[in-house]
């Protein structure tokens, strides 16, 4: 099959972000993540599919080292970001963080106004010198995140004030102000209307252009739509990784098949 | 892989479009024998028979048309039911064509009855009508199997149909330059044995069809065939 025979869909499939290696997660005793080999594209959304607890978040949460938080993870194997290995002792991983951004399930401003929170992060990896500058770059990013029309003129109030819909697109700008190349978006939309999540969507694929979008979402016809690349995991194995329209009309495991028919796996 | 969706409304509308599809395959099928055999046999009941139940054909036609853009819209198929869908659309078009095909020639009978019969010509066209209602048999039935080699096999014997088809048309144009008074039934015999051949390719479709729901490919554009232009034959893929 082609490679997608829509232009719109074409990505550089030799333009390599992350790459993993044989990763392992466990978590105490519980083995969570097998063997997971992904090469994930630059400027490309990835989506990560499958059933509860088949490890997608988990994978997601490896590639900035969220799961560093967690006192019983162990993660084994290799992720490499442009060639370094972030696992590596001299990564930091709260530079790593700004250059791997995360967006979370259910939209979680700071408690502070909708300009504090986009520059939150600018200001304290100090990539700014001066306010005009942190002006341009809150604008820059609330633009970005198709925000800046509904809040320019109230960009002192506070960002939990906003609607659902708002909340995650400040996250969202909250997450590029820093400029990362990744973004990682663990069910952005799970908490949103379909408006909301239509405009998620849109942003999604807009951010394709700069950034490289790795998205964990339970609804494959979300997958379908936003994603390029598809890899479908099942019990903390990635089963099968490939171009988007392939997985969903034809895919090679009898595994994947059965998932995204709706049918018992 | 189990074969149950969870959701078990989604697997009896699958069901019901599929179930539309062979019924109106045995429809089709049903027609081709009998407008034949009218022909053969001058039988003028049986071809106006022929002629009245294409409606119902067509009828069918839209309803399987109708459920799949419900499938689409109201299941968001995927993967192998997304071919499911995609294919009853295709496959009742092709039956639906040769349903039509059926009526033509059910139709070019009447006139004939009124003429003398053009030797053999009538039974060899039965005979490869025949041919041609086993193909659509079996491209049904490997439908139902879900069985590619079967439709494989339907479409390399659609070489068989298009050299009939060319023997009948060097036939005709024997007899017509024999007698010129042969012209009006041979022309219309030859559209008639036309009429078989396109039926036999719309047989060859379903079959790829069918493949293509098995396998997720379209099986390659080489297939076995004659010479089929030549100065005097035409018969189409």
């Amino acid at each position: 099959m082609n490679d997608m025979t829509l232009t719109e869909r074409a990505v550089q499939a030799s333009d390599i972000k992350i790459e993993a290696r044989g990763v392992q997660v466990h978590y105490g005793a519980s083995h969570a993540l097998r063997d997971v080999d992904v090469d994930i594209l630059g400027k490309t959304v990835t989506a990560f599919i499958g059933p509860s607890g088949c490890g997608k978040s988990t994978f997601l949460r490896c590639l900035n080292r969220m799961n560093d938080t967690i006192d019983i993870c162990r993660v084994g194997g290799k992720i490499l970001l442009d060639g370094e290995d972030i696992y590596d002792r001299k990564v930091d991983p709260v530079q790593l963080r700004a250059k791997v951004g995360m967006v979370f399930q259910k939209p979680n401003p700071f408690p502070k106004s909708i300009f504090d929170n986009v520059a939150y992060g600018p200001k304290i990896h100090g990539l700014t010198r001066s306010r005009s500058e942190l002006e341009g770059i809150v604008e820059d990013s609330l633009r970005k995140a198709a925000l800046w029309n509904e809040v320019k003129d109230r960009l002192d109030a506070p960002g939990t004030g906003l609607s659902g819909g708002q909340q995650q697109r400040l996250c969202i700008a909250r997450a590029i102000a820093t400029s990362p190349e990744v973004l990682l978006m663990d069910e952005p939309c799970s908490a949103l209307d379909p408006i909301a999540t239509a405009q998620v969507e849109e942003l999604i694929d807009e951010l394709r252009a700069n950034f490289s979008v790795v998205i964990v979402t339970h609804s494959m016809q979300q997958a379908a739509r936003v994603s390029q690349r598809t890899a479908f995991f099942h019990l903390g194995s990635l089963v099968e990784y490939g171009e988007t329209g392939q997985i969903f009309t034809n895919p090679s495991d009898p595994r994947t098949e059965s998932y995204i028919t709706g049918r018992i796996g | 892989m189990s074969n149950q969706h969870i959701l078990s409304a989604f697997d009896r509308d699958l069901e019901t479009v599929q179930a539309m599809v062979v019924k109106m395959g045995g429809m089709v099928e049903a027609a081709i024998h009998d407008a034949t055999t009218a022909l053969e046999m001058r039988d003028e009941e049986l071809a106006n028979d022929v002629r009245k139940r294409d409606k119902a054909v067509d009828a069918l036609e839209e309803q399987i048309n109708h459920e799949a853009a419900r499938l689409i819209a109201l299941r968001a198929p995927a993967a192998s039911d997304l071919r499911v869908a995609l294919s009853v659309i295709k496959i009742s078009a092709s039956l639906e064509r040769v349903g039509d095909y059926a009526k033509n020639i059910a139709k070019r009978s009447h006139v004939l009855m009124t003429m003398p019969a053009i030797n053999e010509s009538a039974g060899a066209i039965r005979r490869m009508s025949r041919t041609v209602e086993t193909m659509l048999n079996d491209a049904i039935d490997s439908y139902i199997q879900r069985d590619a080699k079967l439709a494989a096999d339907v479409r390399a014997r659609d070489i068989e149909v298009d050299q009939m088809y060319n023997a009948l048309f060097r036939e005709f144009l024997t007899y017509m330059l024999e007698d010129p008074r042969n012209i009006t039934a041979c022309m219309h015999l030859h559209f008639i044995a036309k009429n078989v051949e396109r039926m036999g390719d719309h047989a060859t479709s379903i079959a790829e069809q069918v493949i293509y729901l098995v396998t997720g490919e379209t099986p390659d554009e080489a297939r076995p065939k004659t010479e089929s232009v030549t100065a005097f034959t035409t018969a189409e893929d």
